[in-house]
């Protein structure tokens, strides 16, 4: 019987073969504008470490101006980074099963015994537990431990393209790379990474390019080494030497923490909050209790990484859905109440109603999928032709691009359903149409 | 009223070219019931289609109620099908979407006359026709019986100078088809000259005249005075 | 002229024509919409920056082992950037206007922290600065060059004048000049406002104090400095590359990292608003058109189901320009009330965008444009279909197939 309907459905559309092109068109466009949309969005909206999502938390202090909130567009919030003395204080608590604090820094590389050239290289400051916490995947080597971290051990770590650049791509594992006036060994090579969007420092972009090498945090006192990214500070103080500006109010370090139960979440919680009680006694942090821990979802919901553009976006690509729905709606009832004749005819040589129905859903089913994959193949190249455009930008427009085999799944789900809905009254209109009205000469 | 001489018609294609009317000649008078007969294929619809200026024609002369229709161009010939000419159809050819006094009333809408006067005669029309009180029908909702009627009081609405029929009782059931027939008589009789294209022997009887087309040409033959007389065909060129 | 029954006609198949009207409305409140946008877009990123955009460029560079010596070498850069032959001028900057990287601090009238307080994205220039950013000083004067400096290293010293944009001149000083008045940074230390810039863009385009910037007479250290260049109109592409050439020959212990036109920088800070503004556009004409071939669709279908019924009008005496009046007339009623919902929901869509994502209130204007073109979308899209219907032929009536 289904063999039947679609040769039914095939034959009745290419009766009409103007109005049935139209159709597939019109879904082809809904479904391609729909696609690419919701591919942008999907991409903003990804948790890229979502499987560790309630095991990972950045870490906030309120260590604003007591005049003022941090955010004024979200001004019950603490300012998204730490200043270095509460970063220092709270990492020495071993609540925690791991945690790190960080910050973005440049430094200038010149890989030794090797024929390359210099570069300047965007290098995280950090600690070891980095690579396991945010699982990193390694091509060579590995990341460094905890007595590392306390040296600091002369360490580094560089990402798949850095190594490229220094050493041709080989296994650098043990050989050294220069950072200005320094020697770092080098003890692993990250392949590739590219966590979309960059959750754990949203700082300069939600989808800034990785950075090129890891050094341990200590390093970052010793060395001096310029904090690039944001750096705010309320209070003006005098900050003279680089010792005022590790203890100034400004914020500029990032910090996260690994906490894999509830329990371990409240001694936590009240581990900050007594360290912050303290350091009110001592005049410092005057601002109200205000010390929160985001798990990923909320600290990407927290920076506005969806933008208002993608929600307004979204909202608009469904009203262009609906439109051309109405269209294929329009057109297939006209098509459908036009063969009424025809259709009175089969009723009367004994179709029911339900088979009525049943043959005149296959086309619309038909004109659904077939309008679906041609507005897969019409997102694709749309997407082919953003990447094209934007290419390079702050903002990496091809990871957001990716079609994904969820929305693509998605998006013939939707195709095959807006068929459904786009059939369903004039199907049901012809079904209930008495044949003898139509068989009537006229 | 009617005058039409030596008109012929061609069609042409790629292929071949093909005289649907040729030396045709034929003339009614004011007030004639004119019967026009012949076998399948013999040119009764091109005769009808250039009689009623839907098709113009290649050659020869047309007159109708004294004016020359033989050289129209698409608008004139439009204004005289309006004025001039009523058309019954064979299938009825009522709008499906228009009640009954709607139908009626399109060739005065297409006349400029003003709202009072349609009202007025698509009124006399449909009592003329007996189907005043479904004034407010739609086609699907009458039998052919009453279809057929309202398409008879539509073709009379504009009092025109001759009625085209093309087999008007062809869709319709006997008790039926002898009510409009009544009907056609009756309107004749009032004055209105039919002209009424028909393949049944019984219907052409109840004409005044009988006028045959085999192969595009005419042939003029009285019809017979007596009962159950054989009708006799005769092919005769003319000149 | 047969309007009643054109409308009673269509009512009884109401359904087919209320989906074309409803297509109409939701294409226009679509497109009324997103054009304003479009607009608010366009406008936002067309504001004028006040500096040149066009000819200027920045130099990127990083220090490269311990045979830097700061001030040397920049100050031998510079020189060989203000040598290069079309080159206009050059500076030392901290950061390169509208690029999204730059410095902000707040300025007082009172020391403090008091009185009048005004945040300023501060670029650190020399005496050439305002002749290279290409910015008019309205007010006063440029730096002189006695008065430029480098400060101290990790010093928290501060200028002892500078000029400011007339945004801030107002917003710290409403009633008067700013000229030769006093402003204090946080420690309470004084700075002479030396002139006012008509206009100026600071480093971050989303920022609403955009227009604040002060210049600070100030050579800026090595740990933030790059170079700005302006290029004579037409030569800054060549230029670039010449500049970069240049000062890679001179062995300073310095690379050149990039070299990136302000154009390209300013572009990047752009980019979500360009592509907003693309993507919408393409949503509005592909709306328009899949609105149009829809309709065109629909009539020339609804023709070719009507040939009977054109033929008998055509019988009983209607001429040709009867019948592309009926359709154009049946295909305007639809379109009319199309239009007149889709002004009802444009507004209401106008309304719900305005407060969830705090966007200004539609214009009447865009939607007065809005029903002027889905009108005459509306019916252009019909012309065809009613043409090709005047050509059915009255012979067509007495056909009996």
């Amino acid at each position: 019987m289904f063999a039947y309907d679609l040769r039914l459905a095939a034959l009745s559309l290419k009766r009409h073969p103007g109005l049935s092109a139209l159709m597939m068109l019109a879904v082809a466009l809904g479904i391609a504008v729909c696609t690419i949309t919701f591919t942008v969005y999907h991409a903003m909206a990804t948790n890229p470490i979502a499987w560790k999502g309630d095991q990972l938390y950045a870490v906030t202090v309120d260590s604003w101006d007591p005049e003022e909130p941090a955010n004024d567009k979200q001004p019950e919030m603490p300012p998204e980074q730490l200043t270095y003395r509460d970063a220092i204080a709270l990492k020495a608590s071993d609540i925690p099963a791991r945690s790190l604090v960080m910050f973005k820094s440049e430094r200038v590389v010149d890989p030794q015994q090797s024929a390359h050239k210099a570069f300047r290289t965007i290098i995280r400051v950090t600690h070891g537990d980095f690579f396991p916490m945010f699982e990193t995947p390694f091509l060579y080597g590995s990341g460094w431990d905890r007595d590392a971290d306390a040296g600091p051990e002369p360490v580094i770590v560089l990402s798949k393209e850095s190594n490229e650049k220094a050493f041709g791509g080989e296994n650098s594992v043990g050989r050294t790379v220069r950072l200005g006036d320094n020697e770092f060994r080098v003890v692993g090579v990250l392949d590739d990474w590219e966590p979309a969007p960059k959750f754990y420092d949203l700082n300069n972009g939600n989808f800034q390019k990785g950075e090129d090498a890891f050094i341990p945090f200590l390093w970052g006192e010793t060395l001096e080494l310029p904090a690039v990214g944001n750096t705010n500070c309320w209070k003006s103080q005098t900050i003279e030497s680089f010792r005022d500006f590790l203890n100034s109010e400004c914020v500029w370090v990032q910090m996260w923490a690994e906490l894999p139960d509830r329990e371990t979440r409240e001694r936590y919680q009240g581990f900050i909050d007594n360290y912050v009680r303290g350091q009110k006694t001592a005049g410092r942090l005057a601002r109200p209790l205000n010390n929160r821990l985001f798990d990923v979802d909320a600290w990407l919901d927290f920076n506005k990484v969806v933008k208002k553009d993608n929600r307004v976006l979204i909202g608009i690509a469904l009203l262009f859905l609906a439109v051309c729905l109405v269209n294929v709606v329009g057109l297939l009832l006209s098509k459908f109440l036009n063969g009424a004749a025809m259709t009175g005819l089969r009723r009367a040589l004994g179709a029911s109603r339900k088979d009525v129905i049943r043959q005149h859903m296959t086309e619309v089913l038909l004109v659904g999928l077939a309008g679906g994959v041609l507005g897969l193949l019409l997102a694709a190249a749309g997407l082919a032709g953003i990447r094209v455009i934007y290419g390079d930008n702050y903002d990496r427009y091809d990871q957001l691009t990716q079609i994904d085999p969820v929305v693509v799944l998605l998006t013939l789900g939707l195709s095959l359903l807006a068929g459904f809905v786009a059939g369903m009254y004039p199907a049901w209109r012809i079904g209930h149409t008495s044949p003898a009205v139509y068989l009537k000469t006229q | 009223m009617l005058e039409m001489k030596n008109v012929g018609k061609v069609y042409r294609t790629e292929l071949l070219e093909t005289h649907a009317l040729r030396d045709f000649s034929l003339s009614v008078e004011p007030g004639e019931f004119v019967a026009v007969t012949g076998p399948s294929g013999s040119g009764k619809t091109t005769f009808l289609n250039v009689t009623g200026l839907l098709e113009s024609f290649d050659s020869g002369s047309y007159f109708l109620d004294g004016d020359d229709v033989s050289r129209l161009d698409d608008d004139a010939r439009s204004r005289v099908r309006n004025r001039k000419i009523g058309f019954i159809f064979q299938s009825f050819n009522l709008i499906p979407d228009l009640d009954v006094r709607d139908n009626v009333e399109v060739p005065l809408r297409y006349r400029r006359m003003g709202a009072a006067e349609r009202r007025d005669r698509v009124g006399k029309a449909l009592d003329l026709v007996g189907l005043a009180s479904r004034s407010r029908h739609y086609p699907s909702q009458l039998s052919g019986g009453q279809q057929q009627r309202v398409a008879i009081a539509r073709a009379l609405a504009g009092d025109p100078a001759i009625l085209l029929a093309d087999e008007p009782t062809g869709n319709l059931d006997s008790l039926m088809a002898r009510q409009v027939m009544d009907l056609l008589e009756q309107i004749n009789i009032m004055g209105t000259t039919i002209i009424m294209v028909t393949h049944d022997p019984e219907l052409a009887r109840r004409a005044h005249r009988n006028v045959q087309v085999i192969d595009g040409q005419i042939t003029d033959f009285k019809p017979y005075e007596g009962p159950h007389a054989p009708v006799q065909l005769e092919a005769q060129a003319h000149a | 002229m047969e309007f009643q029954p054109i409308m009673r006609a269509l009512w009884r198949n109401r359904t087919g024509a209320i989906l074309v009207a409803l297509q109409i409305a939701l294409a226009l409140a679509i497109v009324v919409n997103s054009v304003y946008i479009i607009v608010q877009r366009l406008e936002h990123m067309g504001r004028d920056p006040g500096l040149n955009v066009a000819d200027t460029f920045s130099v990127f560079f990083a220090p490269v082992g311990s045979s830097f010596n700061p001030e040397v070498a920049m100050r031998e850069d510079i020189d060989v950037l203000r040598a290069l032959p079309g080159v206009i001028d050059a500076t030392r900057i901290n950061a390169i206007p509208l690029s999204g990287s730059g410095s902000s601090t707040m300025y007082y009238t009172e020391p403090g922290e008091k009185g009048r307080e005004a945040p300023g994205n501060y670029y650190e220039v020399d005496e050439h600065g305002v002749n290279t950013l290409g910015v008019r000083v309205v007010e006063g004067r440029n730096f002189d060059a006695s008065v430029v400096a480098r400060l101290p290293d990790n010093s928290s010293a501060f200028v002892p004048e500078l000029i400011l944009t007339q945004t801030m001149a107002k917003e710290l000083f409403p009633e008067g000049s700013a000229l030769n008045k006093t402003v204090y940074d946080g420690l309470g230390q004084p700075a002479r406002v030396g002139g006012v810039l008509e206009r100026m863009h600071g480093s971050w385009v989303g920022w609403d104090k955009l227009d604040n910037v002060v210049l600070h007479p100030v050579l800026t250290s090595e740990r933030f400095a790059s170079y700005l260049v302006r290029a004579r109109p037409g030569q800054r592409d060549a230029l670039m590359r010449l500049a970069e050439d240049k000062l890679a020959a001179v062995d300073n212990g310095r690379i050149i990292l990039e070299v990136e036109s302000v154009e390209e920088l300013a572009a990047k800070s752009y980019a979500d608003d360009r592509a907003m503004t693309v993507y919408l556009s393409v949503v509005v004409a592909l709306l328009l058109a899949i609105s149009a071939l829809g309709i065109f669709g629909l009539a020339a279908f609804n023709v070719s189901t009507r040939t009977k019924q054109i033929g008998t009008r055509r019988a009983i005496g209607a001429r040709r320009l009867d019948i592309v009046r009926y359709f154009m007339v049946e295909n305007w009623v639809i379109t009319t009330t199309g239009v007149l919902a889709g002004c009802v929901l444009a507004l209401v869509l106008g309304y719900w965008l305005s407060t969830m994502f705090e966007l200004p209130r539609l214009k009447l204007y865009y939607l007065v444009a809005g029903v002027a073109v889905l009108w005459v979308v509306g019916l252009a899209a019909a012309l065809w279909p009613a043409r090709r219907a005047a050509r059915v032929s009255p012979a067509v009536a007495t056909r009996t197939v």
